[in-house]
């Protein structure tokens, strides 16, 4: 009998499959059509210290195999999340993963420290692909000694597990992982949204400048979590273009220890719990005991 | 709410690039409100996201959409065969609340009859509905709707009033000797800033169903928003919170 639980910093989850950050709402929004319990992880959606409005329309743009998004990173907040929010993951024993971020190292470091011990709360995944507007605005994680800096300053303050959430729009992101790890990140979730743009050749203008998600970026997050497992000895959240199980199987062979879906949830609100029924089935039919059997099984 | 199963039983292009297909849904919606939308999954490789439509009209498993060729995905959706089998995820997003006081006008522009129009044939008789269109052909999208003798602009004169719904719409109002309307409207973001002047200095009670491109469409990814007065969160998702709005609560 197949078992496709995993543990995880001594917790045992359910199944390895998560929502990927901001892409399932605060949660209950999917619940008319399955229950957000049936996860392993919910995934919050981006939260930062103070709340953010977001960008103006157009926010959302289809291209060939995915779509650009520029939300703007709008939230409600660290504390109004943790008060009106969690209380019912807790109702339904849903472990949860803060998603949050922060313009300034005082920022992620002020919102981690919000973060109070429910231990409900499974792990804090940091989103390094803000600006740092302390520093000339470069992405935080563009620069392996911010990463590291940044990373050991929220360490200090929080005794949850940490993924440290890399941009694929970096020189080399192996050495950034590294950095991350160095740093004392516990995990790490590869990869966030591609940065590109749309032209809308009827006005010549380009209407938005957002991250490119979908199948579209699936082979460059591949390679990401193929290349980080050989570097560092943490464990990586796969996510990136992943619509189907076979999708989902590939992120395992290739390093993944769970994996989160995102922008296939758009185009099919079924598909997380699609892949967790069939994740199972697969397991069983090829004989194998637990996901960890093919989990990094690429050479 | 229901991902459900449409077999399209019926196709027609009412007027030229203005097509309504009917589908037949396996699992019926178990209540839907005038105002409500659903995302239809377009059958082809080509198109990626759901594309949303307002619910033209629904009974009994029977749901109908009317919708412009304006772009990829309509212009695919235009060309699927009755017996073809689609995903529609509904009814989502909230809808015009009917309760309200107020002789009821509804104000349509153009294709936005299509989400204006369930909400005609349930209020029925009572109701003033007020039609702008390009042209004489696109009378043709309420066609269905002459027991509430429709009034009807045409930008180009030639039929009904001419010029657009908003100034038919003025002289309409300037009429009344009491002001206790309810407006319904539903059309292009330049129509609703008419109907707004027109209606400043009474603030009288409107509804609006506003357009926005979308990705899920049921909440998930904060990706269609419509900035309000509300300045706690003033960007309410237009799936969600919308596509209906108080026009006194949205910045146009």
């Amino acid at each position: 009998m197949a078992d496709i639980s995993l543990n995880l910093f001594g917790r045992k989850l359910k199944n390895p499959v998560m929502n990927a950050s901001g892409t399932l709402g605060y949660g209950r929004e999917i619940e008319p059509l399955w229950r957000v319990s049936e996860m392993g992880v919910y995934v919050s959606k981006g939260l930062s210290l103070k709340p953010h409005h977001g960008n103006p329309t157009p926010r959302v743009w289809e291209v060939s195999s995915g779509m650009l998004n520029s939300i703007g990173l709008q939230n409600i907040g660290i504390d109004r999340f943790l008060e009106e929010y969690l209380p019912y993951f807790s109702e339904t024993k849903t472990p949860v993963i803060i998603n949050f971020f922060g313009f300034t190292v005082e920022e992620y470091v002020g919102c981690a420290e919000r973060i109070k011990d429910d231990e409900n709360i499974f792990a804090l995944e940091m989103n390094l692909s803000c600006p740092n507007i302390k520093e000339g605005g470069i992405g935080f994680g563009k620069d392996p000694n911010m990463v590291f800096n940044l990373i050991k300053a929220v360490k200090s303050v929080t005794t949850k597990p940490i993924f440290a959430k890399l941009s694929p729009e970096v020189k080399n992101i192996v050495e950034i992982a590294k950095s991350a790890y160095e740093a004392g990140s516990d995990g790490l979730t590869l990869i966030n949204t591609m940065p590109g743009v749309a032209v809308d050749i009827r006005k010549g203008v380009i209407p938005i400048k957002g991250g490119l998600s979908g199948p579209a970026i699936k082979p460059v997050a591949l390679k990401a979590v193929y290349e980080c497992r050989k570097a560092v000895p943490i464990p990586i959240l796969g996510t990136g273009g992943i619509m189907s199980l076979e999708d989902a199987l590939s992120f395992f062979m290739a390093g993944a220890w769970a994996i989160q879906v995102g922008t296939a949830t758009f185009v099919d609100p079924y598909t997380i719990p699609r892949i967790i029924d069939g994740l199972k089935g697969y397991l069983e039919h090829h004989g194998f005991s637990s996901v960890s059997e093919i989990t990094g099984i690429t050479e | 709410m229901e991902d459900a199963i449409g077999t399209v039983i019926e196709k027609r292009e009412v007027v030229k690039g203005f097509f309504l297909l009917k589908f037949h849904l396996i699992t019926p919606f178990s209540e839907v409100i005038p105002g409500q939308f659903v995302m239809v999954k377009v059958p082809s490789k080509e198109v990626f996201l759901r594309r949303p439509f307002s619910i033209y009209e629904y009974e009994n498993g029977i749901l109908g959409i009317l919708f412009k060729v304006v772009g990829k995905g309509t212009k695919l959706l235009s060309a699927v065969e009755e017996g073809e089998v689609l995903s529609i995820l509904g009814p989502l997003g909230r809808g015009f609340s009917l309760d309200s006081k107020g002789r009821p006008v509804i104000v349509a522009g153009g294709i936005g009859i299509a989400g204006v129009h369930l909400l005609a044939k349930k209020l029925g008789e009572g109701v003033s509905l007020f039609f702008g269109c390009a042209n004489i052909a696109e009378k043709a999208l309420v066609s269905d709707m002459v027991h509430l003798r429709p009034s009807i602009s045409t930008l180009d004169g030639s039929f009904g009033f001419s010029g657009n719904v908003v100034e038919m719409l003025k002289n309409y109002i300037e009429e009344q000797t009491s002001y206790d309307l309810k407006i319904y409207a539903c059309g292009p973001e330049g129509m609703i800033r008419a109907i707004k002047d027109l209606l400043i200095h009474d603030r009288t009670p409107c509804e609006v169903l506003i357009e926005e491109r979308m990705a899920c469409g049921m909440g998930l990814c904060y990706g269609c928003v419509k900035k309000t007065y509300d300045v706690r969160e003033p960007f309410k998702r237009v799936c969600k919170e919308g596509p209906v709005f108080d026009l006194w609560q949205i910045s146009l």
